[in-house]
């Protein structure tokens, strides 16, 4: 833990559990990003990672946006300021060739 | 330290069950931490042959008495951390809850607490059934099936007693309750074995205030290499956090670039993964495959929502607005 900063609280986020040198952490982090990227328009959420500070924001179209520590706070955080909870299990995941999910909220 | 979960509804013999697996060499290295939710306890004078045992009275380890089991964690791991006697070093614990303790909580006042959460992970939840009884306390008390929904492993107690016609829907009830978990058969805390129940159907139980009424089914999904664990991760976190209430347990071991990785959650909360050797313990024989018991959702629905997910980055975007 950080003795400035705090952070991280706790060991490891169990989502950050799959990398275990630095390459590969990075790398997992990248990729995190682009999978959120992907997943958060249908939402009007964006996320962003730049691998040098530690954490990821949540940001909506307006400008509205939060830094979290993990993914579990990352969901938690996205419900919060984008007024919906994303399930993976909604209809519009059910098809990998489904197409442009913006605007089918 | 690992950490054992030992559930059940009251006087489901849980300490019966502890006690025989005291006598049969639990001890080396055990810590027994007895919970009773009355004020005076019991249990401690049945399990006195433990060389480790402390007791938590008056309070429920998951409710009224979180704190003091916190407490007494934190000492535990405190004088673990200061002694240099491997010998006497404690490496496990055993928690008998009350009967009135929902292992769910417990697991998530562990994972929640930022000292115990560096010291403890949670093995197994183990919960014991009274064969006799078992059947009435599903029906009755929603509490008997979360205890029932959450366990790694269910012991039914007192088969000696029951007659094979009480013992037959019993199973088939608990099979249909929680999928997963492995069912034995105990009496006297010793094991016994049971009949076949592999065809039994369950007894419709009521819904009762607060339970959702749909089934418990355990789905099986295959990694296979497209699916990467970042998108795995992505997945599965989101999964929790929007349905941990109707997911009960994931269980898998999944192949990241650190190691195999053993996966285990209790509703919404997942453990640390552990890193498994190459050729080692499997799931279900298989590797890169997770098990994951719940309801309320269709588990054909999982696998292609997760491709989803690992598939979509590399698809065409449409451009930003």
């Amino acid at each position: 833990m950080c003795a400035n900063c705090g952070f991280p609280a706790a060991p490891g986020h169990w989502t950050e559990a799959g990398a275990a040198t630095a390459p590969d952490r990075l790398r997992a982090r990248f990729r995190r990003a682009q999978v959120l990227q992907a997943i958060l328009p249908g939402y009007g959420l964006t996320a962003h990672d730049d691998g040098i500070i530690p954490g990821i924001t949540v940001a909506t179209r307006t400008g509205n946006h939060v830094m979290v520590a993990d993914l579990t706070e990352f969901w938690a955080a996205a419900e919060r300021i984008g007024g919906k909870v994303i399930d993976p299990l909604d209809p519009r995941f059910a098809c990998a060739d489904a197409g442009d999910e913006n605007g089918s909220r | 330290m690992r950490l054992t979960v030992l559930g059940g509804f009251l006087g489901a013999g849980k300490t019966t069950w502890l006690r025989h697996q005291l006598h049969h060499g639990l001890t080396e290295g055990t810590l027994v931490v007895v919970n009773e939710a009355a004020q005076v306890p019991v249990d401690n004078v049945l399990l006195s042959r433990s060389p480790h045992l402390a007791v938590l009275a008056g309070g429920c380890a998951c409710c009224e008495g979180r704190d003091a089991f916190i407490s007494l964690l934190r000492d535990v791991c405190d004088v673990r951390v200061a002694s240099d006697d491997r010998a006497e070093r404690i490496d496990r614990i055993v928690l008998e809850t009350s009967g009135l303790a929902d292992p769910g909580a417990i697991v998530d006042a562990i994972k929640s607490d930022p000292v115990l959460i560096h010291h403890i992970v949670v093995s197994e939840i183990v919960v014991s059934v009274d064969a006799l009884h078992g059947l009435d306390q599903l029906k009755r008390e929603p509490l008997g099936r979360r205890q029932v929904e959450i366990a790694d492993r269910l012991v039914v107690t007192k088969v000696d007693a029951a007659e094979e016609e009480t013992l037959r829907p019993l199973l088939g009830t608990l099979k249909a309750l929680n999928p997963g978990a492995v069912i034995s058969g105990a009496a006297m805390g010793s094991g016994m074995s049971l009949p076949d129940f592999a065809h039994e159907t369950a007894v419709p139980l009521p819904e009762l205030p607060g339970d959702a009424a749909a089934p418990i089914k355990a789905t099986s999904i295959d990694i296979d290499e497209t699916i990467d664990w970042a998108a795995f991760s992505v997945w599965l976190s989101a999964l929790l956090y929007a349905r941990g209430d109707d997911i009960m347990r994931v269980k898998g071991v999944v192949r990241t670039p650190a190691g195999r990785l053993l996966l285990q959650s209790v509703r919404h909360v997942v453990q640390s993964p552990e890193i498994l050797p190459d050729g080692g313990e499997k799931v279900d024989g298989k590797d890169n495959s997770i098990v994951i018991i719940g309801r309320g959702f269709d588990p054909k629905s999982l696998l292609p929502s997760l491709r989803y997910f690992a598939d979509r980055p590399s698809c065409p975007r449409p451009p930003c607005r």
